[in-house]
């Protein structure tokens, strides 16, 4: 097996313009299954065009995003829900359905990938307490905090049991206890298996958990595979 | 799995009440009106149908013509496919007509003898625009002394005359209720449009969220496709009972009104059979209005890739 073919996620040569506007150039890297690694670079620097062409937001204007072996060019509107429901995303804003309780957002989720209703409420209990909020199932999003919001998000992404968590600045919100207490479980989940691809300016964060860089700057790579 | 989407398109109703109560009335006259618009088709075809079998010519034979002749003339009207019911009526029998109808003052009827009643072959057509030109064709029989028609409406002089009321009656009311109707329905169809376009421009954010999680579009459009529906049905139920309770109430005068003309189904079971079928055809069209407004609605939302 080639090493091409043992990544999970892989860039070749992407570039993607908006425009007039290079977001990201002429941009390689590949990502294993089970690795956690953290995009950095200041803001407009291309770290949430990466995560958006993973999650087949967006498709390049030249090179190739290949996730788990599947071209994302060739994703439609057939095929482009059940891909995404295979990646769990953490939003720096949240996105949580604010009319919706705390369970209920999990439950949507679930009911997303086809699970039986029957067993959504065992599968978001058990997913709501691993994030440590159990207690608040049957608040709205209103009558909780930001790091609480930021939980149901990730309670919400990993519900799904996906092979890929992206996290687009999760701990943009958060205070530094909050922000640790979200890496630890995010770091948790990785041992679990999960590939986890996560988009900081948190050099903190970074510095903190010794995990794989990728440092954008200018639409480019610059310093790639960093072990810190 | 229908659930979620049930509770989702029933929270947005609940939410709003206003607007929901305000397409429901909609819908709710729009069915009103096309219940009762349907009841009058079928009651002004029953009308024309009535007029157009019941026994109208009467071919009046003269009183010298031979028995075998009339079974020849009787035969060959019974064999023409635009012609039925042929009956003899002889001189006696004419007599007992005349009499029945007399029978009030007994005298007239024992003043007459049956000689001077003539024999006649009575008979209807299929339809009546083949009623003239029957009538001409019988009048030059030998053994025909003359032929008259029945159908007369509000003092027409010529048959022509009645069928071309019987048919500008009916299709006033045909045009006429398809026409408004058809207006409602469009109404309906653009209040359902304004009412499911404000629900996509309220859930903009939620079918964002949902797109990026890898919900299907059948599942982001479920709830609006149920909420739409709800609102359909409840407006042809509605609309379909209010109509149905006028009816009811209205049916013994207006029947009593026509007389013989069977204008509405005389038993119980008919009439039900007849809101049976128009309750069926809304139920069926109200599906086609939701699917087409929410449908519609959700394929203007412009997507981003």
């Amino acid at each position: 097996m080639s090493q091409e073919e043992t990544l999970l996620i892989n860039f070749k040569n992407v570039t993607k313009t908006y425009g007039s506007v290079v977001a990201l150039d002429d941009v390689s890297f590949g990502v294993k299954k089970g690795e956690f690694v953290f995009i950095t670079g200041p803001s407009g620097a291309g770290k949430t065009t990466i995560l958006k062409l993973i999650l087949g937001e967006i498709i390049p204007t030249k090179g190739e995003v290949r996730v788990d072996n599947l071209n994302i060019i060739n994703l439609n509107d057939k095929n482009l829900p059940s891909y995404r429901q295979k990646i769990g995303v953490i939003f720096q804003d949240f996105k949580v359905l604010p009319d919706r309780t705390v369970f209920e957002n999990v439950a949507v989720a679930l009911a997303v990938v086809g699970l039986p209703e029957s067993e959504w409420e065992e599968r978001a209990k058990h997913i709501l307490k691993l994030v440590g909020l159990g207690r608040q199932a049957n608040l709205f999003p209103s009558q909780l905090s930001g790091g609480e919001l930021q939980r149901v998000s990730l309670a919400r992404a990993l519900s799904i049991n996906p092979k890929i968590i992206l996290a687009d600045e999760p701990t943009g919100n958060l205070d530094w206890k909050t922000s640790d207490s979200l890496m630890e479980l995010l770091e948790k989940i990785n041992k679990e298996g999960k590939t986890i691809i996560m988009a900081t300016h948190n050099m903190e964060i970074v510095g903190k958990y010794k995990k794989r860089v990728i440092h954008l700057n200018g639409a480019k790579i610059t310093e790639a595979d960093k072990e810190k | 799995m229908f659930n979620i989407h049930f509770r989702t398109a029933w929270s947005y109703i609940r939410r709003s009440p206003f607007q929901a109560l305000a397409v429901s009335f909609v819908l709710t006259l729009t069915f009103f009106v096309a219940t009762i618009v349907s009841v009058l088709v079928y009651s002004s075809s029953r009308m024309l149908s009535y007029f157009e079998t019941r026994p109208q010519v009467i071919a009046f034979l003269k009183s010298d013509a031979e028995e075998g002749d009339i079974a020849d003339l009787q035969q060959r009207l019974q064999a023409n496919p635009n012609i039925k019911d042929v009956k003899y009526v002889s001189k006696e029998e004419a007599l007992l007509i005349y009499q029945e109808a007399t029978s009030d003052n007994p005298l007239l009827g024992q003043l007459v003898s049956p000689s001077i009643f003539p024999a006649s072959l009575e008979f209807s057509v299929t339809d009546l625009s083949f009623a003239q030109s029957t009538i001409d064709t019988v009048r030059q029989e030998a053994i025909v002394d003359s032929v008259g028609f029945t159908a007369a409406l509000g003092g027409e002089a010529s048959l022509d005359d009645v069928i071309g009321r019987l048919k500008t009656v009916t299709n006033y009311v045909r045009i006429g209720g398809i026409t408004f109707v058809g207006l409602l329905v469009v109404t309906s169809l653009v209040i359902l449009l304004v009412i499911t376009g404000m629900r996509v421009v309220g859930r903009r954010e939620e079918v964002e969220i949902l797109n990026l999680i890898g919900a299907t579009k059948g599942f982001i459009r479920s709830p609006l496709v149920i909420e739409a529906s709800i609102y359909t049905l409840s407006g042809v139920v509605l609309g379909w009972a209010i109509a149905f309770i006028a009816v009811l109430y209205l049916a013994p005068s207006v029947v009593m009104y026509f007389g013989e003309i069977p204008i509405l189904p005389k038993d119980a079971i008919g009439l039900f059979k007849l809101f049976g079928i128009i309750l069926g055809i809304e139920v069926f069209a109200g599906a086609i209005l939701a699917l087409s407004g929410s449908l519609l609605t959700i394929s203007r939302v412009k997507k981003v890739r």
